[in-house]
């Protein structure tokens, strides 16, 4: 019952991905181009409204990077004075590029990890049929609810006894398990896809594992895709791990590096905001040309109308 | 294959969905056996998630249960002092303050959330080329490291010189100290977290591309308008994206941490605290990390994990009655 | 089936051993004497955590002190020191070999077992203590033992805006809290608002950090000598208070005075005194270094920070190293926190910097150290800048730190300081009176100190 009731939360994202990528072809009900109303162009105006709000303030740290010391807080968006020079000192004096390297190290494992393991454990739940499938479910839906204090220091000491503390692992291995958001994700997903494709490739003696390998998972790509992005942005930004299992600088990530630039360079510190920004522009550029490149992927299974054919 | 499949979503009992076998067709003779086969298979693939459940959800948990009936500092060892954390955290004032300052920008960031999110995600649903540019920039801030948000909201908010209040100003509007006024301080957080709503746009846009256009045109026919449709049509057949965008983030408001801590609570260094942003994350991570109190900030998790739970089944309760199920059999 | 069992009998293992795992390092000894010297081998690389190198003051001091650990090596961990990241280090039984923290945090450290006594360290090494500062030598100091061996002080002092006072016809003397009654005329002569908004601070009585200082100008202590009794909600503390936030609230609340504070260019050349934009606050002396480098024309005025008797003093803060329980090697640590603070480093360090401004054609203003002796060298090698202001500020840093006070080490310094920093922004922020506000600190802190004392005997 509550499986089934937190089950219909994502019904409606993963069949239309699906939808997307088994109904391709024209459909009637993709509307023709329509010519410009009055409508669509108070659309495009409240977009390009909302769209400078959300941008406003990565540009103001963008200009703010551009900017000497002084001038960074003299609210204005076009710099007096352009300067690259802040970025130069913030690759001199914080190893930028190494926690750039570590932070895609550990995001693209994080990401490429939970998107396999959660497919595989999702796939279990929808495809197969067995005792106790709601209850199990129920129980990794349940982790969802955990607040992540409660398992924080004893999973350190787990990390602590395996002697990996103070490497790069702990931040992405626990990915090798599955994570329940995308389990339940992909688990709808899977479930709309019709089963008799499956009978056809059981018919024709494929085991269990090519069943999932090549058929169910090529078919998944836009859920996956989201759940690559999804993942990605949640292990670029995550600071806590970090913080707690990290202590050379050389193995920082880009949010903890972020933070020890700031505890030096920050409050109290040296107040040095033009490094602080120069750094935030620079951790966050690589996740905007990496959406942009993996829009495309998911554009291509959401931009078909998803509509029935 | 291509044109007869449809989908769960549409539940019209199609082409079996692959949740729903049709093991009745099966002769009964070799249903165990294939029963079995499939518990195995099953059992194979889900492995990853149990051994990990077992490994960093139920030991840990178990582990921090225990922990939290004892005085722990990480330097020395756990000592055991029975029930005593929980009797001070009934007692510890701040405990009852970082609960209602965390019970009030839940209640009131995540409707505006989802809210938000869905407006958002109505707009963008209807632009034609440049939706990739507008993806993008919705889900831009999202990529910000939130150590960063919390300075943005810092310089932003600022009572005086901050753009918020600048642009207020346009409009006649004296604003408030955002930054130091207790009365302001959460609804100057709960904006700046509107700012990050790019991936519940994303679940939203994919949730509305689903909806079958035909419903639409039926309610045209009915002569409903934009708003009507919106209300009647739309709203119930996304309802289920709606759920569960509000179980996530409701989850994800109880523990509010990040861009709150640095704005507040700085890097340690910064004096200046406000008591309105002691959210039940922070002061969590005080007893924590600052006080050297793992027992009790255990006990405090914990307090939290019950909480979470019980308003979870409430809305999953409540959601009984609102969301449209699409084929669910009741 | 079989790979089943063996899945869950592996899990119990893993989880076996976990629990095991599962304690804190209490159990290592702590070095003997013998261990420790001039004739204690050297080796290994010592990670050290809580010190940024990034100024010649560091460095040069941390060239010397390599060369006295060699061949062992100094590896550091940069950035303030995070206390997560040192608890992680303790509890994974790795810890640092070193730490620099802030001196009002060593007394939590202590209590807990963290870091280690010095005074075998300071044996034998020969470590001068009676040449340290004696209120930083108190900050590191608990029950009798030193704990930590202090480096870097930090004084206040009034720091004006010239040109504003002559204007209002004030003096420094107006704005240096001899005198309250006069600080408050000051205030409301030098405050500057325009259509509801604050123009120009007046007086920034610098709450919540500057209580402690406040209080002392008024005869009160915040935490007994021993540290081991709360004394915030004094009337004299609540009075002080009272002063305190009433300048902000001639101003029109602490809102504005933050507001406009926040939004100054503080480290830059349009900071809050070279616009004009601030008449005179208690700050801690390396701004004056910062404004002589960013607006070397600002009109500023330095003096020291006074009580009502008129006597100078100023609260000192500054930083301290330690030495973790279970640090691979006390050793080179102790020897290594020797040379950091001694007399020759830092006056070569000084020297290098005093070289360095001179080639920039800016004045030395001399560093605090901490160390009497280093002070008075250092002081020594200060010639005048041929601008009397600055030389004028010179002179109130080093008069303000031959009187300075520190409120003693405790088990709970986290949250004794929370306690009252709380109670003061809840005053602040309009949400409680002064003498209520201290009453709840009051409560709390006691409660935290009696636990923390308690622990620490039981130990």
């Amino acid at each position: 019952m509550t499986s089934e009731a937190l089950d219909a939360g994502s019904r409606a994202v993963a069949p239309a991905i699906a939808q997307a990528e088994l109904s391709r072809g024209p459909s009637r009900l993709r509307p023709p181009r329509r010519t410009w109303t009055i409508g669509r162009a108070l659309i495009l105006l409240a977009l390009i409204a909302c769209s400078v709000i959300f941008i406003y303030p990565f540009i103001w740290l963008l200009s703010a990077s551009l900017k000497p010391r002084s001038d960074v807080f003299d609210n204005m968006l076009i710099p007096q004075t352009i300067t690259f020079h802040n970025y130069l000192t913030v690759w001199q004096q914080a190893p930028m590029a190494l926690w750039l390297v570590n932070t895609l190290f550990v995001t693209v494992l994080a990401a490429l990890t939970v998107a396999i393991s959660s497919a595989m454990v999702a796939w279990g739940f929808a495809y197969f049929r067995f005792p106790l499938r709601g209850p199990l479910f129920g129980l990794v839906l349940a982790t969802m609810m955990l607040p992540g204090a409660v398992t924080m220091v004893p999973v350190f000491l787990i990390w602590n006894s395996l002697g990996m503390v103070g490497t790069l692992t702990p931040l992405w291995a626990q990915n090798l398990f599955g994570s329940a958001f995308y389990i339940f994700l992909l688990r709808q997903f899977f479930l709309g896809l019709p089963r008799d494709m499956f009978e056809a490739a059981t018919i024709d003696g494929a085991g269990n594992w090519s069943i999932f390998w090549r058929i169910a998972v090529p078919l998944c790509r836009p859920a996956l895709v989201v759940t690559l992005l999804f993942e990605f942005q949640a292990a670029w930004t995550d600071l806590m791990r970090p913080l707690i299992y990290l202590r050379d600088a050389s193995s920082y990530t880009i949010p903890r590096g972020l933070k020890a630039l700031l505890d030096q360079f920050g409050f109290g510190g040296d107040w040095h905001w033009e490094i602080i920004v120069t750094a935030s522009v620079i951790a966050t550029v690589p996740m905007i040309l990496l959406f942009f490149a993996g829009q495309r992927h998911f554009v291509q299974g959401i931009a078909t109308t998803g509509s029935k054919g | 294959m291509v044109s007869t499949t449809t989908g769960a979503a549409a539940g019209r009992g199609q082409p079996t969905p692959v949740g729903e076998s049709a093991e009745v067709n099966r002769p009964q003779r070799r249903y165990r056996a294939s029963r079995r086969r499939d518990t195995l298979a099953a059992l194979a693939f889900i492995s990853p998630w149990i051994v990990g459940f077992l490994l960093f959800t139920a030991w840990p948990v178990l582990y921090s249960a225990y922990l939290s009936l004892t005085d722990y500092d990480v330097i020395n060892d756990p000592n055991f002092v029975g029930l005593d954390n929980y009797k001070e955290l009934f007692a510890d004032p701040k405990i009852a303050l970082s609960l209602a300052n965390t019970v009030f920008y839940t209640l009131i960031q995540v409707p505006l959330h989802v809210l938000v999110s869905l407006a958002l995600a109505l707009l963008l649903n209807r632009a034609m080329r440049a939706a990739g540019f507008f993806r993008t920039a919705f889900f831009l801030p999202k990529m910000t490291p939130p150590v960063a948000v919390g300075i943005l909201f810092l310089l932003l908010f600022n009572g005086q010189s901050g753009l918020i209040n600048t642009v207020l100003g346009w409009f006649g509007i004296n604003g408030p100290a955002w930054t130091t006024d207790p009365h302001w301080v959460k609804p100057g957080l709960i904006l700046m977290s509107l700012w990050t709503v790019g991936s519940s746009v994303i679940i939203f846009l994919a949730a509305l591309r689903n909806v079958p256009l035909d419903m639409y045109d039926s309610g045209k026919v009915d002569g409903a308008n934009w708003w009507q449709q919106t209300i009647h049509i739309t709203t119930p057949m996304i309802s289920g994206s709606i759920f569960f965008v509000v179980v996530v983030n409701t989850i994800a408001a109880f523990q509010t941490f990040s861009e709150a801590y640095t704005a507040f609570f700085g890097s340690g260094n910064t004096t200046y605290s406000n008591d309105a942003a002691l959210f039940y994350a922070i002061y969590l991570f005080q007893q924590a990390f600052q006080f050297l109190h793992m027992g009790y900030a255990s006990a405090m998790a914990w307090l939290l994990f019950v909480i979470i739970l019980i308003i979870t089944l409430i809305q999953v309760r409540v959601s009984r009655r609102l969301v449209y199920l699409e084929g669910e059999q009741r | 089936m079989r790979l089943r069992r063996h899945r869950v009998g592996l899990t119990l293992v893993a989880l076996l051993s976990v629990t095991a795992c599962a304690k804190g390092v209490s159990d290592n000894p702590a070095p003997q004497s013998s261990q420790l010297g001039p004739s204690a081998s050297m080796s290994g690389s010592l990670q050290v955590m809580g010190f940024g190198a990034s100024d010649e003051i560091a460095t040069t001091r941390l060239d010397l002190a390599q060369k006295a650990i060699a061949p062992a090596t100094v590896k550091l961990v940069q950035g303030d020191l995070d206390v997560q990241q040192f608890l992680s280090a303790v509890a994974s039984g790795k810890p640092p070999a070193l730490v620099y923290a802030s001196r009002d945090q060593i007394g939590t450290f202590a209590s807990r077992g963290a870091i280690i006594p010095l005074d075998e360290c300071i044996q034998a090494e020969s470590i001068p203590t009676p040449d340290f500062v004696p209120s930083a030598l108190a900050q590191v100091t608990l029950n009798g033992k030193v704990y930590g061996i202090p480096e870097f002080n930090q004084v206040e002092v009034i720091q004006a805006n010239g040109n504003l006072l002559k204007q209002a016809g004030l003096t420094i003397d107006d704005v240096n809290g001899s005198s309250w009654e006069r600080v408050t005329a000051a205030n409301k002569k030098l405050t500057k608002t325009e259509s509801g908004k604050l123009k120009v601070i007046g007086f920034d009585s610098k709450l919540p950090e500057f209580l402690p200082l406040w209080a002392r100008a008024n005869g009160a202590e915040l935490i007994s000598a021993d540290g081991k009794t709360a004394q915030l909600n004094d009337p004299k503390v609540a009075e002080a208070l009272q002063f305190a936030v009433g300048i902000y609230n001639d101003q029109g609340g602490f809102g504005k005075v933050k507001a406009l504070r926040d939004s100054a260019d503080f480290f830059g050349k349009k900071n809050q005194f070279a616009s004009g934009t601030l008449g005179a606050m208690p700050f801690e002396q390396w701004y004056i270094n910062v404004l002589n480098d960013v607006s070397p024309q600002a009109p500023m005025a330095f003096g020291t920070f006074k009580t009502k008797q008129g006597e100078s003093v100023a609260f000192n803060t500054g930083s301290a190293w330690a030495i973790p329980k279970g640090g691979p090697s006390p050793a080179a640590a102790c020897r290594l926190a020797k040379t950091m603070t001694a007399v020759d480093s830092w006056v070569a360090a000084a020297k290098v910097r005093a070289d360095k401004r001179a080639s920039q054609h800016k004045p030395f203003t001399g560093v605090l150290t901490g160390n009497k002796v280093a002070d008075a060298q250092i002081k020594a090698m200060i010639k005048p800048s041929g601008d009397p202001k600055w030389d004028a500020g010179t002179a109130a840093v080093y008069l303000a730190n031959d009187h300075t006070f520190a409120m003693p080490a405790n088990p709970a310094d986290a949250e004794f300081k929370t306690a009252w920093q709380d109670a003061v922004n809840r005053v602040l922020n309009g949400q409680q009176q002064p003498q209520a506000a201290l009453d709840q600190a009051q409560k709390e802190a006691q409660a935290a100190l009696d636990k923390a004392w308690d622990n620490w005997k039981n130990k």
